[in-house]
Order: structure tokens, then sequence, then C-alpha cells
């Protein structure tokens, strides 16, 4: 059931790449598409094969592989993997989709996509450390060509110090998963067996610090932070949607799954800290967003911030506020997604990102009228507006987190604010004001174009309408994973405060 | 010979706009002589006139007919008499005849009136509800504009403020509102309330006779055009010329009908004529004042974007922004949407050439639109200095000197960043 959302991609990469016979640019675009679409297809048909009442790993499949290293090929679905397997297919086939034709050698991009694409999913469904290991290292070089190859300038930068930084989260996530196994005397890395393990707390820190590290430079949290403006900015639009929607989410998936499941009780004695860490990337992230002029650079630091929430949420560990970390993560990848192709067009059309060039975009004869509607459309999901999706995820994170760590929450809910000031500069000096006579004589945004756009929006407006959808997904899983963490002392006299704080879904 | 003769008297002007002032000495028009020109100016004098034989016809049939209906609901729906109505200007019984064409009102508008643009028979007041219809509201904005600066208009102004148009509106009020004590009870109350709304109504009548004659002459140009007689933008400013002079004496009246009775508010032997009452305060009411653009500048007072003083007003079509048409608060739009139904298959073709083709049109002929102000204007100036000061081809180089100073000062008007004089000389200004 699950393996189709690897192989698909990968063979359909491969097979893309490596076929003899020449294809035009239009003929692989096509191929890439039907590739992408039939996962996005098989992705639907999980979730009305997924039972949500169960509690575990759902549809597992098991080959013994390498057993003397303890690597097997073992695969399993619960809500979180769900959310996020249906993210990556879903921002996959946007992203081939919103492609500029144009592009040199497009065989070899679309390929590229796709690999990254199948190798992403086995990471969501790895249910074996060293196997998440490996398709997490994987992505690496097909994405160091994606930046390297198709980006804009200082693309060369970009993409080296892309490789070099995630290349050194890996050893950090590699020493932490050899750590728990091999001081727990594990016999091989299937996740099942890693979380029988029971470790000392203060091991237990050690070996989470590690893990933070690793995958805090993968989400970005603030101080590892720093590739991430510069890649995402060099990065081609779709490439930027890849990077921001689905690869992000590896880092925080990663720690939910590793971090929050294999070290309950370490989880439990750091959270407060990670709570400060979450408000702290959130503060920082809307600030910085407030002083760009590049459009790209905010929607690039807006990401910081809006990863800062799921933090809150995991550090949090009630119910509601997993549900909002989970349900943020696929927020956010819509949103990210929607901007980053809004973003691309108006390059693409207007040539320029610069805050102080851009002007009266929402002209509806000579400016790009749709895609400012849907700037100004998504920059409000962002900002979280109620009624969009953003809202409702950011609403329970807040609401799930509020009494544990009241402060943080606090400090997070400014962050918001801040949120609404940077894109309300945003969308105030590219949408609004007067085109300049002398330069806009701007292409028209065909209707294929706005297509993707039009799908996230959509999407971004149902479920902000109707957040059960959403929601009811992850909630079994979230139940199991907090009910695997200790809770401290000090959390119970909170939590048990009023009941009001932790309404039922 | 005209030119050897300036070059030979008259040194060159060092005015920023010397090339434009040389070519008004040379006899030519602010907008440079183009083939290209020629067409956009032509094709959308031609679009302009059509709706425009609406807003006369509807102009003059609110100031006689509909007068002082409260409730002028239906203030747009001209009766077949007044589409009927032959024009001045146009057809058998004309009194000049300057349009060779019929002088009822024009087939076009006609199809466009029983169909619209859904292309489809309706009843009048469905296409009026769907906004299927001429936008008459931009011929109320321009008869307001005229209203409003007053100080342009001064004998036409001091007559509508003496006893004599007092008591023939007083006429006209008391027979229209005869039988009906609700309303001669508010006159008796508010007088002056009643008496502006007439001064309104004559001011429509000013406007409805003004282009009454500007849509056979721009009629008669698209004609002369499509023989192959019309083939130099100088050409085309010069049968303005000699059209503003030909009807320069043409009466401006106001004459009301209530139950078959002529009441005559401002009556012919007033002798205000075409050329002073009409023309040259609708130029400088409409092309260069009008009211600023609700979506362009802020009224806000202290914020001081509009200037105190109503000789200051730059917000006219010589002036105005093509590139927000189609947006909120920028009134042209309204125009460039009428005029739109009515372009000649060349021009259309011609727009699809360019910037975004059929999407953004309604700017493109919004420019071209703005051209063909600029050679209108070029006619009113040319027809102004061969009214009050000499030939070009005078040998006196003194007369030449008052001609260029003439020139010069029309030409300053356009100084101000926001005139796009400077647009119109670049073809690529689209």
């Amino acid at each position: 059931m699950l393996s189709p959302l690897i192989w698909l991609p990968t063979i359909g990469g491969l097979l893309l790449a490596f076929l003899p016979f020449k294809l035009t640019a239009q003929q692989s675009r096509i191929s890439a598409l039907t590739v992408s679409g039939l996962a996005l297809l098989w992705t639907i048909l999980l979730f009305t094969q997924f039972d949500l009442s169960a509690a575990g790993f759902q549809m597992r499949e098991f080959m013994p592989w390498l057993p003397m290293l303890g690597l097997n090929y073992d695969l399993g679905l619960d809500g979180l993997s769900l959310m996020m397997v249906a993210l990556n297919s879903l921002l996959t086939w946007i992203a081939i989709y919103g492609s500029r034709e144009t592009m040199e050698r497009p065989r070899f991009f679309y390929a590229l996509m796709l690999l990254v694409s199948g190798g992403v999913a086995g990471a969501f469904l790895a249910q074996n450390l060293l196997l998440f290991f490996l398709l997490f290292e994987i992505e690496l070089v097909p994405l160091y060509f994606l930046i390297s190859i198709w980006g804009g300038d200082k693309r060369d930068y970009a993409a080296t110090k892309f490789l070099l930084y995630t290349a050194i989260a890996g050893a950090f996530i590699l020493a932490s998963f050899l750590g728990a196994v091999w001081l727990g005397g594990s016999a091989d890395f299937s996740y099942d067996q890693v979380l029988q393990i029971e470790l000392p707390q203060s091991t237990q820190i050690v070996l989470l610090g590690l893990m933070l590290v690793g995958f805090g430079i993968k989400i970005p949290l603030v101080p590892f932070h720093t590739w991430l403006p510069d890649t995402y900015v060099a990065a081609s639009p779709s490439v930027a949607i890849m990077l921001g929607g689905v690869l992000a989410k590896l880092g925080t998936y990663g720690i939910f799954r590793f971090g929050l499941g294999l070290f309950p009780d370490a989880w439990a004695a750091l959270s407060p800290f990670l709570a400060v860490w979450a408000a702290v990337s959130v503060l920082y992230g809307s600030v910085t967003a407030i002083a760009q002029k590049d459009i790209k650079r905010m929607v690039a630091y807006s990401s910081i911030g809006h990863m800062g929430y799921v933090m809150l949420g995991g550090a949090a560990f009630t119910e509601l506020s997993l549900v909002g970390a989970i349900s943020q993560m696929v927020s956010h990848g819509l949103i990210l997604a929607l901007l980053f192709h809004l973003v691309g067009v108006v390059e693409d059309k207007v040539g320029t990102r610069q805050l102080d060039q851009l002007n009266g975009l929402m002209n509806p004869l000579r400016g790009l009228p749709v895609v400012s509607a849907l700037l100004v459309l998504s920059g409000m999901a962002s900002a979280g507006i109620p009624g969009l999706v953003g809202f409702i995820t950011e609403f329970l994170v807040f609401q799930g987190s509020y009494s544990v760590f009241p402060v943080q929450t606090l400090l997070c809910v400014v962050g918001t604010g801040l949120t609404a000031v940077y894109f309300v500069i945003l969308i105030n000096r590219t949408c609004f004001g007067r085109l300049d006579n002398q330069k806009a004589h701007y292409g028209k945004v065909s209707l294929t174009e706005q297509v993707p756009a039009l799908i996230l929006a959509t999407l971004v407006v149902v479920l902000g309408l109707q957040p059960n959808w959403l929601v009811h997904w992850s909630a079994a899983s979230s139940k199991t994973l907090v009910a695997a963490v200790p809770i401290p002392e000090t959390r119970i006299a909170l939590q048990s405060e009023p009941a009001v704080f932790s309404p039922k879904l | 010979m005209t030119t050897a003769t300036l070059t030979a008297t008259l040194p060159p002007s060092t005015h920023e706009f010397s090339e434009v002032i040389h070519r008004l000495e040379a006899g030519g028009s602010m907008l440079p002589d183009t083939p290209d020109n020629l067409k956009q100016i032509i094709g959308i004098y031609k679009a302009y006139a059509v709706p425009m034989d609406f807003y006369w016809r509807d102009l003059l049939y609110i100031a006689e007919q509909v007068f002082l209906n409260p409730l002028p609901a239906f203030k747009y729906f001209i009766s077949e008499e007044y589409l009927d109505r032959p024009n001045a200007y146009a057809g058998d019984t004309a009194d000049l005849r300057i349009w060779r064409g019929e002088a009822d009102a024009h087939p076009e508008l006609r199809a466009f009136m029983e169909k619209g643009e859904v292309n489809r028979k309706l009843p009048k007041l469905l296409h009026h509800l769907w906004h299927d219809r001429v936008n008459m509201e931009f011929a109320e904005a321009c008869m307001e504009a005229m209203l409003w600066h007053e100080d342009i208009n001064p004998g036409f102004n001091a007559y509508l403020d003496s006893e004599e148009y007092k008591q023939n509106s007083d006429r006209a009020i008391r027979a229209y509102f005869k039988g009906n004590p609700a309303m001669l009870g508010l006159y008796k109350l508010f007088p002056e309330m009643f008496l502006e709304q007439v001064k309104k109504l004559s001011y429509y009548a000013n406007l409805g006779l003004f282009w009454e004659v500007m849509a056979p002459v721009f009629f008669e140009m698209s004609d002369l055009y499509d023989e192959g007689k019309m083939t130099t933008v100088p050409e085309a400013m010069e049968f303005l010329v000699n059209g503003i002079f030909a009807v320069a004496g043409r009466p401006i009246y106001h004459h009301v009908y209530i139950d078959g009775e002529c009441y005559e508010i401002i009556p012919k032997s007033q002798a205000f004529t075409w050329l002073y009452e009409a023309a040259l305060p609708y130029v400088e009411a409409v092309f260069y004042r009008t009211a600023p653009f609700r979506g362009t500048k802020s009224y806000n007072a202290q914020a001081g974007q509009i200037p105190a003083d109503q000789k200051d007003f730059h917000y006219g079509i010589l002036y105005a922004d093509v590139f927000p048409v189609g947006s909120a608060g920028i009134p042209p739009t309204l125009l460039m949407q009428d005029m739109l139904h009515f372009l000649p298959d060349y021009l259309v073709e011609e727009y699809q050439k360019h910037g975004r083709g059929e999407d953004d049109m309604l700017i493109q002929l919004g420019i071209t639109f703005q051209r063909s102000m600029y050679n209108v204007t070029s006619a009113v100036i040319q027809a102004l200095r061969t009214a009050l000061l000499y030939p070009l081809d005078d040998p006196n180089p003194e007369h030449l000197k008052a001609n260029r100073q003439f020139f010069e000062q029309q030409i300053d008007r356009f100084k101000r960043p926001e005139a796009r004089l400077r647009d119109v000389q670049d073809q690529s200004y689209r």
C-alpha cells in the first residue's frame, strides 16, 4: 500500500533521466506531471483506507534488507506521516506544474524533482532509523543540483551552504540514532525496537540535544537558520516550494517522531527551554522579515517564524497542541507554497522582487490582479486571519500550549501580530499604489499559470472553514505520542486547573 | 514657404517644448504628424462620436423634457422623438451640413441600444439594470465640471444670476409643478433650491448643444479618412479649426417643454454663442481642469493635495493618468467603456498587436483618446490664435513674436509633471 509512494516517483524519475530516446521539454513536463499525479491519486487512496481510530502504525510493510546492519525496508503510516505524505504528494505536483516551461535541461530537472519527492515520501514512512537516515541524506544531492543549476543569483553559494549545513545536520542525527541504539543495546534499528529502550534521563538529554541540533538545522530554528534565506531566495520557485513546503517538514517530523518518541523523559525535562526557543524563533523570524527589502526573503523569514509555532506545540505536548503543531506543518506547507508560487509569478512577469520597485500590481488591466488578490489572501492566511487555515492551526497550538507555557505562548501571539505587520508591508508595497507608466508593460498571467495558486488558495480557504478535514487525521497519533511522555509534576498542577483550556476536538 | 519665412524672422524658441512650439508655428498640431497617430485619433473620434451622439440627445432630453422631475429614475431612457431629432449639422435639413450622413441617431448607436453588449434584444429596463448601456453619468460629470468651474464662463453665469433668468425659471417651475401643492409649497419655502437645479439644467442644455456639433464633425472626419481624403494630423486639426469657425456663432439656449408649451429659460435672443459660451468653457473645464479623481488624489484638507484655487486644477484628460483606467475611483473609465463598443476594426487590430491585446484595450484606447484630445486642444489653440492674433505667415516679425508668446503661454500649462504632452510625443506611449 505504501511502497508506490516511494517507487512511483523514484522509478519515474530514473526512467525520465535515462530513457534513451529524446523528449521535448513539454513531453518531459507532462511525463513528470503524470507520475506525480499518479502518486497524488495514490495518496488520496490512502486517505480512504486510513483507519481513524487505530492508535498505532497502519499498512505496515516489511522486507529484510541488510539485517547485519539492522537496516530493513520497514514502512508504516500513522496520522502524522499521513499528513506529511499528503503534503509531499500535493506540493510535488504543484511544483512540477508551476515550473517554467522554458528552462534548460528539463528532463534532468523533472527527474531530480521526482527523486526528491520519492525520497521524502520514504523518509516520512520509514519505520527504521537507518532507513529514515538513508532517505534523509539522499535528498541532499538532487536538491543541491536543483538549486545550483536552476537557481537565480548566488546559487552556487546558496547550494553549497545548503549542502554543508544539511550534511552536518545529518551527522548530528546519525550520532543521536547510533547513540540511542548502541547505548540501549537494541538488536536493530527498527523504530518499534528502539521505542522499547529505556535510557537514563541524562543520556537521553545528550542524545536529544544532538537530535535537536540536527533537525533544528533542517527546520530551521533560530541560530541554525542562516542557510535558509540564501537557499530559498536562490532557488527557483518550484524548488523553493519543495524546500519550504516539504523539506522543512522533515525536520519537525523528525523531532516529533524521534525526539519526542524516543527520548520522552528528556523531552519532558527540556520542554520549557524548547518553548522559549520556539518563541525566540517566532519573534526573530518575524522581526527579521520586517526588515527585508526583497519579497522572497520576507517569505523565507516568515517560514522561520512559522516553524516556531510547530516547535511550541511540540514543546507543550498536550493532545491539542500536538494536533495543532501537526496541522500547522500542513498549513504552513500550503501557505508557503502559495506564497512562493505567487512571488515566482510576480518575479517572472515584473522582473523584480524589490519592495521599492514593485507597485500597483492590483491594477485590473495592466497589473496582475488575480495574483495580487491571492497574495493578499495568502498573506492574511499566514498572519492568522480567521476563516483561513493559518488561524485554525495557530489557534490550536496556542490553545493547547497556553495552559502549559503561558509566557512563551503569549510571545508567540505577539509573533503573529508581527507577521501581520510584515505582510501588510509586503502587500502595501507590491499590490497597492500605482503602476509606473514607464515600466508597467508586464506580460499577462495566463489561467494555466494561476492553476497552482488557485488550487492552494481553495485548500487554504476550505480547510480554514472546515478545519476538521485537516485536523481529525492526526488526532489519534497525537494521543499516542502524548501518552508516551511523562508529564512533569509542575505541569500536572497547571493542567488540572480549568477544563476549558483543553476542549475535546 | 511658411517655414522659410519663420526661420528667417524668428530665432528658435528656448522653451522646454520648443519642438512642439515650432510645430504649432508651422501650422501643425501638438501631436506629431505620423500615420500611426492619424489612424489612432481618427479611429477614436469615430468611437467617441457614437456615444456622443447619445450624450447630446439625452442631455437635451433631460434639460428640455425631464426638467425638474424630483425622481428622475428614467432620465437615461430617452424618447423616440429625441432619437429621431435631426442633428442641426447633419442630414438634409441641416443648418450647415458638416456630416453627409443622416440627421437622426447613428445606426450603430441604435443597434447598441437595442441589443447591447449581450447582443440580445431585451427590454430597455433590463439592459439598463444589467448595465448594458451608454454611461450617461460621464456626460453628466462633464456638465458638472462646467457648472462648478464658474469662473470660466462669466457672461453665461452672469445671466444665470440675473433677475430675468429668475423670472423665466419661475414661470417654468410653476408650470411644471402645476397641480402639485407639495412641490409648489417646497418652492415657496426654498426657491433657491429649485433655481439652482434649473441652472444645472441650463448647463445640461449648454453641453448638449456643444456636443451636437462635435458628433457630426467627428463622423465626417472618420468618413473623410476612410475615403482617403484626410492624410495628415495637421489636416485633421485644420478640419477641426474650420469646423469651430463655421459654427462659432450657433446660439446657445435653454428651452423647456411643459405640456407641449415651450418656456424659454435662456432665449436665443440672449445671443450666447457656441464658441464663447460652450466650446471654450468646455475645453477649459473638461480638458484641463475637471475634478481630482477619487482614486488618485486625497481630498483630505490637511494633506493639501488638491489646490485651493480652482484655476490651478489640472485633472482633465490632458493630464490624466490613463494606466489605472478600469480601477475604482477613475471616472474616465466610464467613457473608455463607452468607446470600446464602437471601435473601428482597424483600431481593434492595432490594439491586439500591443500591450496585452484585448485584455488592456480599455487603457490602450484611453491613451489614444488622450492623443486625440491633444489634437483637439491644438485646434482650439490655433483657432484662438486666428481669432485673437495674427496669421502664421504674417510678414511682420513683431506679430510672429506675439504668436510665439501666445503659443508659449499655452504650452506653459503642460510644464506640470502630470501633463502628458511629453508622453504623446512618443509613439511607444500606449
